[in-house]
């Protein structure tokens, strides 16, 4: 990845040239509802037609092509509905592709050498899965809900009563053990974990964990650096 | 280490050290904030053993980028965050630790200056190996037990605090910070039998 380029992609680039660049944006777009072909469409054309804020495209393109980035500027509440848009895609893809994926990885290598080191890697993944699970039904049940009422009572300019027991304090530290644990899970593979492993399922395992850990690093930093500034923005303005 | 890291801000302006201050304060970082005006001035406040992190409109430096080099060389207990106002050649952003933008908004603002304060400090990092030492092994063994560092600190009768810093080890170190994780690596590792991780 060359993070110096990202500074010349702005709205008139072209998105299928940014995705020949950066192919790992493939799955950024498809967070936005964006669908191949691209045509020579730009960014500002691409949006237009998808009716996404440019801005904030750019804003989130930036930090998931260049993730040591943490620059984010004040972005407007009307942006709202489209993060949790990309959030709930990306919620999507994790339980019904890549987690899948990946445990279907672990239970072929699991199959194919039954030895007590990878039975204790299968548990730590499907507790850990599990955990996944309940975090992000959380999510999809109770705090996108809550921040789309937050949103709506703002745009329709009346009262409304957020009393939901949600916290973003405990909203936040929720998200880190979810990261760490696809770290430690890729420590454990390429540290640790004896050879007598399929080593190509454990190639494949490794390149299906690290998309993971990449795009939840970004997921988190979306929710933590872009919604939950919004979120306390807008229970300011409700009072 | 305990003592609290202090930040200081090399900037002219009132106005733009407030917002930030004010920034820093209603984050929760725990630290010490100082206003400069020049790195002179930054120098004087900076002692070895102490952390700091250094906010500075790269700016100041642009036309001494030799004389930066080396005052950062000199302490590698120090983080340096540029502060920017307008687009800065990547080569001078490139000897920074972080980079805040004048228009970042404040919860990604503490973020980036919270990253600088726990980022490694290569000082310290050069002086540890990877591999644990006897103490962090017996912390290790009760982790995979399933031990709350409470209880690690009554079994072994040291301080939560000595606890919470072998832990911190352990994870430098092994790159596992989960109680699950290291649980697999203690066994891997031949640190515990499969029986007694039960």
């Amino acid at each position: 990845m060359l993070p110096e380029s990202v500074h010349y992609i702005n709205k008139d680039s072209e998105l299928s040239s940014v995705l020949m660049k950066y192919p790992v944006s493939v799955l950024f777009i498809e967070h936005f509802g964006i669908h191949l072909p691209l045509s020579t469409k730009t960014i500002k054309e691409i949006c237009e037609e998808y009716k996404i804020n440019p801005e904030l495209f750019l804003t989130l393109l930036y930090i998931y092509i260049d993730d040591s980035r943490s620059s984010i500027p004040v972005l407007g509440t009307s942006d709202v509905p489209q993060i949790i848009f990309y959030l709930k895609n990306c919620h999507n893809y994790y339980l019904q592709e890549i987690y899948p994926e990946i445990l279907d990885l672990i239970k072929t290598i699991h199959s194919n050498k039954n030895t007590p080191e990878i039975s204790l890697i299968k548990k730590f993944f499907e507790d850990y899965f599990n955990e996944v699970k309940e975090h992000l039904d959380y999510e999809n049940d109770v705090v996108f809900p809550y921040m789309t009422l937050l949103y709506d009572c703002i745009l329709k300019n009346k009262k409304c009563n957020p009393a939901s027991g949600f916290s973003v304090t405990e909203y936040k530290t929720h998200h880190d053990d979810i990261e760490e644990k696809i770290t430690d899970l890729l420590n454990l593979l390429i540290k640790y974990l004896p050879a007598d492993a399929d080593q190509k399922a454990r190639r494949k395992l490794f390149s299906s964990l690290t998309n993971l850990d990449h795009d939840l690093k970004i997921h988190t930093k979306i929710e933590n650096l872009v919604l939950i500034p919004m979120v306390e923005e807008m229970e300011k303005q409700l009072g | 280490m305990n003592k609290l890291p202090t930040i200081i801000i090399i900037e002219s302006s009132r106005v733009v050290f407030e917002g930030l201050n004010q920034i820093i304060l209603n984050s929760g970082i725990k630290c010490q904030i100082r206003q400069v005006v020049s790195i002179s001035e930054a120098q004087s406040l900076l002692v070895s053993r102490s952390s700091f992190v250094v906010i500075i409109n790269p700016s100041f430096i642009q036309n001494n980028i030799k004389e930066f080099t080396s005052i950062k060389n000199n302490w590698e207990n120090v983080r340096w965050i540029a502060f920017i106002y307008m687009y800065l050649d990547k080569q001078i952003l490139e000897l920074f630790n972080g980079i805040i933008n004048i228009t970042d908004n404040p919860s990604s603002i503490s973020y980036t200056i919270k990253n600088a304060i726990s980022s490694e400090n290569p000082a310290n990092a050069s002086v540890s190996e990877n591999i644990l030492s006897d103490r962090e092994v017996d912390v290790l063994r009760l982790i995979a037990e399933g031990l709350s560092n409470k209880e690690i600190a009554c079994k072994l009768n040291i301080s939560i605090n000595t606890v919470i810093t072998h832990r911190k080890n352990i994870s430098q170190k092994t790159g596992i910070k989960s109680a699950s994780g290291l649980t697999i690596y203690a066994v891997l590792n031949k640190y515990i039998s499969l029986d007694s991780s039960n």
